[in-house]
């Protein structure tokens, strides 16, 4: 490697500028998996400052945006960790996302009884769904109600694609209490959504 | 006259497993962890037969694919140059605060 290609990792960072250049950036990759905006801006701060502590690890390999989005993630996972330890699982948590409702005594899906209750026909694009930001904004309502550790579960999972082992350490939790965790989150979501989106937009013929 | 008798064969065969095989209620959870690892031969019977009979349930798995898929679709987008949610932004006074905390570290 060459002098000059080493150079920009010796100058002095400048974080003010990280803010201007990457703040919206990471707060966005944060804001995606912690429901709370302080607590988002909170894991910004704490990444920016922790980078700044360890820029001389940085050594200019790949983009800065990458090696601060590195950290955040980092950032991220600490503050689940830290959460749910000091919050053991109870039973009760999540109790009122059990769908009984949604099921008829002998276990069917309310159907031809309470046609409301069933799921219903819809099919969607994801590509197309993902361009759409009223849908997104929906889909945040949808996910508002559950509770932390459950939505932080299903983020996980579904958002960063973790392993249930790499979960259940972060969440303090069974592989099963995870399983009953992500069913009741996609049944809630699932449902939030067929009623708050899918029922309301136009039929496509 | 025979597609009739196949219909109502079908529909009684239908009927019957129905009222035996287990409900959507066992069968909801299964769908979901079937998102989660493989399910055993025997698990795979009974939701095969299962989707086999019950419409809503075919929807119901479906939709948690698509679920699936629409938000894996947005966080890879995400990676890159997100602009699914420009309302999500620091606000110009967390900027700043954030600024602030930094100048005070590296003085």
């Amino acid at each position: 490697m060459s002098k000059e290609q080493r150079a920009p990792a010796r100058q002095r960072p400048d974080p003010t500028a990280w803010v201007d250049l990457h703040g919206n950036y990471l707060f966005r990759f944060a804001a995606l998996r912690l429901r709370d905006r302080t607590v988002a801006e909170d894991i910004v701060q704490e990444t920016l400052l922790s980078a700044l502590q360890t820029y001389h690890t940085f050594e200019g390999r790949g983009s800065e945006r990458t090696w601060l989005t590195g950290i955040l993630k980092h950032k991220v996972m600490d503050y689940y960790r830290r959460v749910h330890r000091e919050t053991p699982v109870s039973q009760l948590e999540g109790e009122s996302f059990e769908h009984e409702e949604l099921f008829r005594q002998e276990g069917q899906w309310k159907d031809h009884f309470e046609p409301s209750r069933a799921p219903v026909d819809w099919h969607a694009d994801p590509a197309e769904l993902l361009q759409q930001s009223e849908f997104w904004k929906v889909f945040n309502q949808c996910l508002s109600p559950l509770p932390e550790r459950i939505a932080n579960a299903f983020t996980l999972r579904e958002v960063d694609g973790h392993s249930s082992e790499e979960i259940c350490e972060l969440l303090s939790i069974s592989t099963n209490n995870l399983w009953v965790m992500l069913y009741r989150a996609r049944t809630h979501l699932r449902r939030c959504l067929e009623l708050n989106w899918f029922k309301r937009q136009p039929e496509k013929s | 006259m025979a597609d009739g008798f196949y219909d109502r064969t079908i529909h009684a065969v239908r009927y019957f497993l129905l009222r035996r095989l287990p409900p959507c209620k066992a069968m909801a959870p299964l769908m979901s962890e079937s998102l989660e690892r493989p399910l055993t031969l025997r698990e795979r019977v009974k939701l095969k037969l299962h989707l086999w009979i019950c419409i809503w349930c075919v929807w119901y798995l479906e939709h948690l694919r698509l679920l699936r898929a629409t938000i894996g679709a947005r966080s890879t987008q995400a990676a890159g140059e997100d602009e699914v949610s420009p309302d999500i932004s620091l606000t110009v006074e967390a900027s700043e605060r954030i600024k602030e905390a930094l100048k005070r570290s590296a003085g």
